[in-house]
């Protein structure tokens, strides 16, 4: 193990000596800020001005949403039913941007539907929730209770809207918060492959330069590949540590000086903010500050950066070694520095499905797909992450730890069989590596 | 010291090495020779612990040969390498600590190599600014540097010049007269015969000899003689009869000659001296024994043309 360690840190050296991993370290953060950046500036510029109808059969509302008048969103009542399909074609309703549905039991169940032709930003979401829930306050307090309104909003219950796209009432890529996990599992990928493709090369450079016999005369070939593994493994870890401390350096800069007016509720309509200021309680003036951009509130309220980062470091480390140990063995079989492309791309399929099967994951979390993804060894790293941020249903947590244990006990089969592989195909030169030695080599 | 003891392995069905055993004794330095191919490389591979025999057992000092005794080891193996980027330091550290040196240790004998052959200034040179020579140095210098009492180099003479093969056929030397243990595989038969103390030939998997240069030259010898001497070659011709044959000659000038002479029936070397004195001016006379070259030669070319 000393010795594994002493090839680990010499391969660490190397790499944070390296040009290209001094490049990485700076370009990398600043692409993903750089897209940080497009996404905040993209989500500030949704529709401004909104036309929503309401659809109110039993007439619950009574034709009334808001004391005060809101510039950005104009109600229109409607007292009969209207089916999606009906708002969604009709000419008439052609002018209305959604549809918010208040059923005939909203006051007990709490549930209430929103189909919007284009997706509302979070300030907006925020905003139609915010006037409806007061208005049915006020019907509330008037008609079943003794309360005043300031006793009952002590007590209340918020109600449940849910926002869906009139065109596609089933889909549910609107979860927003899947989106982090599939960033983190992009994060996952992306390391996994640019070190994976590290430990490749370095062990078809030191077997075309001969100096692998050197070492194999003082460790066994099992301790010169997990060396080379935890020591790239490291190095990887370093440049994700540099991103994360840039990314984060970035963000602040960002919020406190690129965004101000995203984050910071003085800087919204002065006279509307007034006129809204004059009827709110302190914890409503909570709530309208909280109306920006979906990405900034995204970015800066609603990851859990301490806990999916645990997870993330969790599956990255055991994923890393997963992949990095079959990267080793491809290294380890090639006969010359060119050769062995052909089984590198078996592997980078592989990558690429993992990510692939994140998305799919974020798409149809409840699917039976999504959930074999989930316990793939292959595929775990990215779907977790997903999972993770969606949210685990009460009483599933065990499938994170479930999938965890899978990839572990995964991981540590695949570095055995990589072993066998690399300790047989080291000390070839010259060939053209072909499947059949693989197999032949793991056998031995 | 080291047993190896009826030594098999084959990969795939190409047989590499068959029912091999040999001694190597401590304090002996132990040429291993053969041809390309023969399955030296795999023995020593397999004696390093690189490899697992089939069949077979070697022990170190009566231990079966374990990791463990890899740190009483020096190899330097014939496809040899070096990081190009790493500092000859560097390289003397991560090396040295692999074979269970401190830092201190290391950098300690490092001077002390470094002085003796005299190239402190190449510390701290990178790798890629060295000659292939140079290269070779340092690779000497990192085999040897942990002081282990076995020490396998395979090929060690490849790429040094005459001036520094001799500066290593030197070490080795003293290296033997410190008790320590060398194995040595080498295609350069004259530094083979002249540090030698036993050799094994292999060939086509199989151990074919093994013995001391003196016993194998003894075995092999023709029972021919060289004759150094003055005067005229026809008088030299002429006193010999059918008992005698001559199978080589060399001119050494107008009137010197040195003349290889093969005894037929039971003639001895008493025989020819007595028929030469008086004819000719002998300045010398001695045995041929064959070269670790010729014997080489002789076990192996038959059975290639055979094939």
């Amino acid at each position: 193990m000393k010795n594994s360690w002493i090839i680990a840190l010499r391969e660490l050296k190397e790499r944070l000596g390296a040009r290209s991993f001094i490049v990485m370290s700076v370009v990398g953060p600043l692409i993903i800020l750089c897209l940080i950046y497009l996404l905040f500036a993209m989500g500030g510029q949704s529709k401004q001005h909104w036309n929503v109808l309401i659809a109110d059969p039993a007439n619950i509302m009574e034709g009334k949403i808001a004391s005060s008048k809101d510039a950005s969103i104009d109600y229109s009542f409607a007292d009969g039913y209207i089916e999606t399909k009906e708002f969604e074609k009709a000419k008439i309703y052609q002018k209305f941007d959604a549809i918010l549905e208040i059923n005939e039991k909203i006051l007990s169940n709490k549930t209430a539907f929103v189909f919007f032709r284009e997706k509302p930003s979070m300030r907006m979401q925020t905003r139609i929730q915010y006037q409806m829930e007061r208005r049915l306050e006020e019907v509330l307090v008037g008609q079943f209770t003794r309360f005043s309104i300031s006793e009952f909003r002590k007590i209340k219950q918020p109600i449940n809207v849910s926002f869906k796209n009139v065109y596609d009432p089933n889909d549910e890529s609107s979860n927003i918060d899947g989106w982090v996990g599939l960033f983190y599992g992009t994060i996952i990928f992306i390391f996994i492959f640019l070190f994976g493709m590290t430990i490749l090369r370095s062990i078809s450079r030191e077997k075309s330069n001969r100096i692998v016999e050197v070492l194999l005369g003082c460790v066994s070939p099992k301790q010169l590949m997990l060396g080379k593994i935890v020591g790239i493994g490291i190095a990887a870890f370093c440049q994700f540590l540099i991103w994360a401390t840039l990314i984060g350096l970035g963000l602040f800069f960002m919020r406190e000086n690129l965004f101000p007016d995203l984050y910071d509720a003085s800087n919204m309509n002065t006279q509307q903010l007034t006129q809204e200021m004059l009827n709110q309680s302190s914890q409503e003036q909570m709530f309208t500050a909280r109306e920006y951009n979906e990405f900034v509130q995204l970015v800066y309220e609603r990851i859990n950066f301490l806990g999916m980062t645990t997870y993330f470091f969790l599956f990255f480390i055991i994923g890393y070694f997963f992949y990095g140990s079959l990267f080793a063995a491809i290294g380890a079989s090639t006969g010359s520095e060119s050769d062995g492309q052909q089984f590198v791309l078996p592997l980078i399929f592989m990558l690429f499905f993992a990510l692939y099967s994140g998305y799919f994951t974020l798409n149809n979390p409840e699917s039976s797909m999504a959930t074999v993804f989930h316990f793939l060894p292959f595929t775990s790293p990215v779907v977790v992450m997903v999972k993770l941020s969606q949210g685990y249903k009460i009483g599933h947590a065990y499938e994170l730890f479930l999938s965890l244990f899978i990839l572990l006990i995964s991981s540590l089969a695949v570095l055995n069989l990589a072993g066998r592989i690399y300790s047989n195909g080291i000390l070839q030169f010259g060939h053209r590596v072909r499947l059949k030695h693989l197999f032949r080599w793991m056998k031995n | 010291m080291l047993e190896i003891q009826n030594i098999s392995k084959s990969f795939n069905q190409k047989i590499a090495l068959d029912d091999v055993s040999m001694t190597i004794n401590k304090g002996e330095i132990f040429g291993m020779l053969g041809p390309n191919g023969a399955g030296k490389t795999t023995l020593i591979r397999i004696i390093n612990k690189i490899i697992v025999p089939n069949k077979g057992v070697i022990r170190f000092n009566g231990d079966i040969m374990s990791q463990k005794h890899l740190s009483n080891i020096g190899y330097l193996p014939e496809e040899r390498g070096l990081y190009k980027n790493m500092t000859v330091e560097s390289h003397a550290l991560f090396l040295g600590q692999l074979r269970g040196l401190t830092k201190a240790d290391v950098k300690q004998k490092l001077d002390y190599w470094l002085e003796k052959f005299k190239i402190q200034n190449w510390r701290d040179k990178r790798i890629e600014e060295l000659s292939k020579g140079m290269a070779q140095k340092v690779q000497f210098i990192c085999t040897i540097l942990h002081e282990p009492s076995l020490l396998i180099l395979d090929e060690p003479f490849s790429g040094f010049d005459p001036i520094n093969i001799e500066l290593i056929k030197q070490e080795l030397i003293e290296m033997k007269a410190k008790g320590k243990t060398i194995i040595l595989s080498s295609h350069n038969m004259e530094s083979v015969e002249a540090i030698c103390d036993r050799v094994v030939l292999i060939h086509e998997s199989k151990k074919i000899i093994e013995g001391t240069i003196s016993t194998l030259q003894e075995e092999r010898k023709k029972n021919e003689y060289a004759i150094k001497f003055r005067g005229s070659m026809i008088a030299f011709v002429n006193a010999l009869w059918t008992g005698f044959e001559i199978v080589d000659k060399e001119i050494l000038g107008d009137d010197k000659f040195i003349v290889r002479v093969k005894m037929r029936g039971d003639n001895k070397f008493d025989d020819l001296l007595k028929v030469l004195i008086g004819q000719i001016n002998m300045e010398a006379a001695w045995e041929v024994l064959p070269s670790m070259q010729e014997i080489f030669i002789d076990l192996v070319q038959p059975k290639e043309i055979s094939e």
